[in-house]
């Protein structure tokens, strides 16, 4: 009992990163329907950034506004250099610049810094375990769940409440509608990649309190877990994807401590085709992925 | 029409020809001058170029995008290499294989065969559930479920050690000396370019692109996209489970990271950047990315000492290339350098273009069909649309021999009927006969090939396809599955309508009144019972849309078949029309002559009396 117990709340510490990742995703998804395989380089750039300062000496709470602030700034330089050009193309050439943003962004911290790891000193209070009532909890996840309730309602907050949210909102139902009520493409395109880049960010910081290196391909793994928390959750829908990253923690830390040992290495590959399964059952979506189309 | 042997068989085998030749000319005459890394280069080059026209088989004929090709790679490499690896080798390696295979021994070639029965099973899977999500050009489920193979196979092959050595090591043996020269690479190169080309030009190719340019459209003209893209994913399948035989057979070690991500970015990359819609294309982007590669690789070693290139390291070079590569294109031109341009169509271009100063030949008489006393007609038919009720117990008749026309407001629940008998909407209830078949709820091309064709009130045309080849696709389906009829041909169809002269032209470079009147063609190609036309005169001037009358009734006693038109163009609906059914708000309201319809004063209150006077008293 306290061992599942453990097990959840270190399922949803996990799920809560790749809820903010999926949810960074399917708010660039909404707006521009696009897939955006580039999203963990996000989180890359986040690592460089967070290994530079701390080399530097900066304390660990020093870095977390520069690496939001690096993430942003990432997410719209990327929108600015090439999902900008392909706006209104084929969903086949959007998923192919993210491919290509993805490799280039990886190569240039190559040539730039180095193929190698670099690794950093964690701060040590954070993998400390408090007991709660028998449960031992990681202060870790505790934190990692309480920023990301508190992140999500922020974004809730802004989603429902501003002036921004709306017009991201009307931007997702029908872009078009959107633009002839006034809304301007650029801004609220714009304005998502920004809030994507924040979401990352945040993600990205407790990623690298748990892995505490940079390496030119640190943003794979978080981007393969975000873009399938957000297939799980339908794409577009932002509940969905908070949703999906949740359920795909869960499900990970189920299986992990579950399987036998020869078949753990498969659990990203099983999720995976789990998904697969779902489009080829559930075609129309897993919540929505196709719009209706007029003829 | 589909036997014009130098269009599709002579000039496809010549084309493949000089493109070997070109391709295999040049590399031997870059290894003449250089060393063993180049012939190294070179064979890798060729091998690449097996696997990318394989790609581009499926990717290029269907749209669909496809991640998952080297993960196929993966399956075939492996399999072959578990298989013709010696024992002894083999008892080294991998000592604990599964199912006896450590004891199995085959020559290389029987393998290869088995190595490409067990991938095209894996294709067979893979290509029904791709159906089954509805693949189309672009679609994201077939991204996802294509790169579910990569990731899936990529963990089985690092995780099942027994079999495959594992991640790190992997297997490497050594079969006797090497590959003995690149014979086999070359027959196989020639045979997968020659295969690739060809298929280009097959009935399934050619219907294959059709669904390409526009699934939709394709339905409606009663193509049935599955079955192609089953055809082509079988077929890519195959050549590139040779070609990634071929690879690991010239490597001579295969290991998980061999067949993943990054292969699979340089082989798409080496597609896209050539043009994906032509095995010329595949073909010329393989050399310009090794050329670049290659380029990279030297600039980045130790012969190039710019000061500049100190500060950074050297080893991310060629990711930029590859990644800048994709983007750029992507961006600028992300047809690819050649789109769907290919060498031996160009030829035949050119020696026409010679040639066409003789006259066209007269048009010859189009034969007509029987009479058809077929009816068209659908009964009670209600659509819900969650709350909204869009029909209500609507109820059209068209017989085989008239034209009818639909009118009504704005919302009034003409194109949703149309819907419905087009396949497109399953009414919540009622029933569509038509010429005796019950059609309801049929899927869109079952509606087709049962004699219902329709066009779209937003134009849906194969744009990238040329005129011609627009008709020749649904007269390709009528020929299989409209046999029992007989129908007017492509030309005379062209003819008919005025665009014979633009029948070389793309069809997305016409204008709008000619690509109206390819869409009407294209729909009587299909040799319909019931034409069902969506507003064909929407955004054509007065004039053009009265002459529209006349190809309209021309194009369908041509083909003999019914028409039921929509249009907002009521000096149109008025000319054209031997009946008018009247809707509003769902319902059937009106029925009768031009006439009956002008002076009916439920239709002058539907219109609010603004519309319905006698044409040509604006």
């Amino acid at each position: 009992m306290t061992e599942l117990l453990q097990q959840l709340v270190d399922g949803i510490g996990r799920g809560s990163i790749y809820a903010l990742l999926a949810l960074g995703i399917a708010v660039i998804f909404g707006v521009m329907h696009l897939v955006n395989f580039a999203h963990g380089e996000l989180i890359t750039v986040s690592a460089y950034v967070g290994y530079g300062l701390f080399t530097l000496g900066l304390h660990w709470w020093a870095l977390v506004p520069a690496i939001l602030a690096s993430s942003m700034l990432t997410a719209l330089g990327i929108e600015f250099a090439a999902f900008r050009w392909v706006r209104n193309s084929s969903d086949f050439t959007m998923v192919l610049t993210s491919f290509g943003v993805h490799f280039v962004v990886q190569a240039l911290f190559i040539m730039g810094v180095s193929a190698n790891r670099r690794a950093f000193a964690r701060p040590s209070w954070l993998f400390e375990t408090v007991s709660v009532g028998g449960v031992n909890l990681e202060v870790y996840d505790l934190v990692v769940i309480g920023v990301t309730l508190l992140t999500l309602a922020g974004t809730v907050w802004l989603v429902r409440r501003t002036m921004f949210g709306m017009t991201l909102r009307a931007a997702a139902d029908d872009f078009e509608a959107a633009r002839l009520m006034g809304v301007r493409s650029n801004r609220v395109i714009r304005g998502a990649f920004v809030l994507s880049g924040a979401l990352a960010g945040v993600a990205a910081v407790f990623w690298l309190m748990r892995t505490g290196q940079a390496d030119p391909t640190a943003g794979l793994t978080p981007m393969l877990k975000g873009v399938l928390a957000a297939l799980i959750g339908g794409l577009g829908s932002l509940g969905g994807a908070v949703v999906g990253g949740l359920a795909l923690g869960l499900v990970e830390v189920l299986l992990i401590s579950r399987l036998p040992d020869g078949v753990v290495g498969l659990t990203d590959g099983m999720v995976f085709l789990c998904i697969a399964l779902l489009f080829v059952f559930r075609p129309q979506g897993i919540v929505t992925i196709r719009r209706a189309e007029r003829v | 029409m589909s036997g014009d042997p130098v269009r599709h068989v002579l000039g496809p085998i010549l084309g493949s020809v000089a493109l070997f030749g070109l391709l295999v000319g040049g590399a031997l005459a870059y290894t003449a001058t250089g060393g063993a890394a180049r012939d190294d280069l070179v064979t890798q080059m060729l091998i690449n170029g097996i696997m990318v026209v394989g790609i581009g088989v499926y990717v290029g004929n269907t749209g669909v995008m496809s991640f998952g090709h080297i993960g196929f790679g993966a399956i075939a490499g492996y399999t072959f290499a578990v298989l013709a690896i010696s024992p002894e080798r083999k008892a080294q390696i991998i000592p604990d294989a599964p199912f006896g295979l450590a004891d199995v021994s085959l020559p290389p070639a029987v393998a290869v065969l088995v190595a490409i029965g067990v991938t095209l099973v894996a294709a067979v899977v893979i290509g029904l559930g791709l159906t089954r999500s509805g693949a189309r050009t672009g679609a994201i489920s077939a991204a996802v479920i294509t790169l579910a193979l990569l990731f899936v196979v990529h963990e089985v092959a690092r995780n099942w050690t027994d079999l495959t050595g594992g991640g790190r090591s992997g297997i490497s043996f050594s079969l006797g000396n090497k590959l003995e020269g690149r014979t086999w690479i070359y027959v196989l190169l020639f045979a997968s370019i020659l295969v690739a080309r060809l298929f280009r030009q097959t009935r399934i190719g050619r219907l294959a692109q059709a669904a390409r340019e526009d699934d939709l459209a394709a339905r409606a003209v009663g193509i049935d996209p599955a079955t192609q893209q089953m055809v082509a994913l079988a077929l890519s399948v195959v050549i590139v489970a040779v070609g990634s035989a071929l690879r690991v057979y010239a490597l001579g070690v295969i290991t998980p990271r061999f067949f993943f991500f990054e292969y699979t970015l340089i082989t798409l990359a080496m597609l896209i950047v050539g043009g994906r819609n032509s095995v010329t294309g595949a073909l010329l982007g393989v050399v310009v990315m090794t050329i670049g590669l290659e380029a990279m690789r030297y600039v980045a070693g130790p012969d190039v000492n710019v000061a500049a290139l100190d500060w950074l390291l050297r080893d991310g070079l060629t990711g930029i290339f590859l990644g800048g590569a994709m983007l750029g294109f992507m961006i600028f031109r992300s047809s690819g350098l050649l789109d769907d341009w290919e060498l031996d169509a160009w030829l035949r271009r050119r020696r026409r273009r010679r040639r066409s100063a003789r006259p066209d030949a007269a048009p010859p008489a189009g034969e007509l069909p029987p009479p058809q006393v077929n009816s068209l007609a659908t009964s009670d038919v209600t659509v819900d649309f969650g709350g909204f009720r869009a029909l209500e117990g609507a109820h059209v008749e068209v017989r085989g021999d008239e034209v009818v026309g639909l009118i009504g407001p704005n919302g009034a629940g003409k194109t949703t009927l149309l819907n419905v008998m087009g396949g497109v909407v399953t009414p919540t209830s009622g029933r569509c006969i038509a010429a005796g078949r019950d059609l309801t709820g049929a899927s869109a091309h079952a509606v087709a090939r049962g004699g219902l064709v329709r066009t779209f009130q937003n134009l849906r045309l194969f744009g990238s396809l040329t005129v011609q080849e627009n008709v020749e696709a649904a007269a390709l389906m009528a020929e299989r599955h409209r046999a029992e009829r007989p129908g007017p041909d492509v030309e005379s169809l062209l003819r008919g309508v005025g665009i014979w002269e633009h029948r070389h032209r793309r069809a997305r470079e016409l204008d709008y009144g000619n690509a109206r009147r390819l869409e009407l063609v294209r729909a009587a190609a299909a040799r319909p019972d019931f034409l069902l036309l969506d507003e064909p005169t929407s955004g054509m001037s007065d004039a053009e849309s009265l002459e529209m009358i006349d190809r309209v009734r021309t194009t369908a006693a041509a083909v003999g078949a019914g028409v039921l038109v929509i249009d907002h163009d009521l000096n149109f609906i008025i000319g054209i029309c031997d009946r008018v059914f009247t809707l509003d708000q769902g319902k059937i309201i009106a029925v009768g002559t031009p006439a009956e319809i002008q002076a009916n004063p439920l239709v002058q209150a539907a219109y609010l009396g603004s519309d319905l006077r006698t044409p040509g008293e604006t």
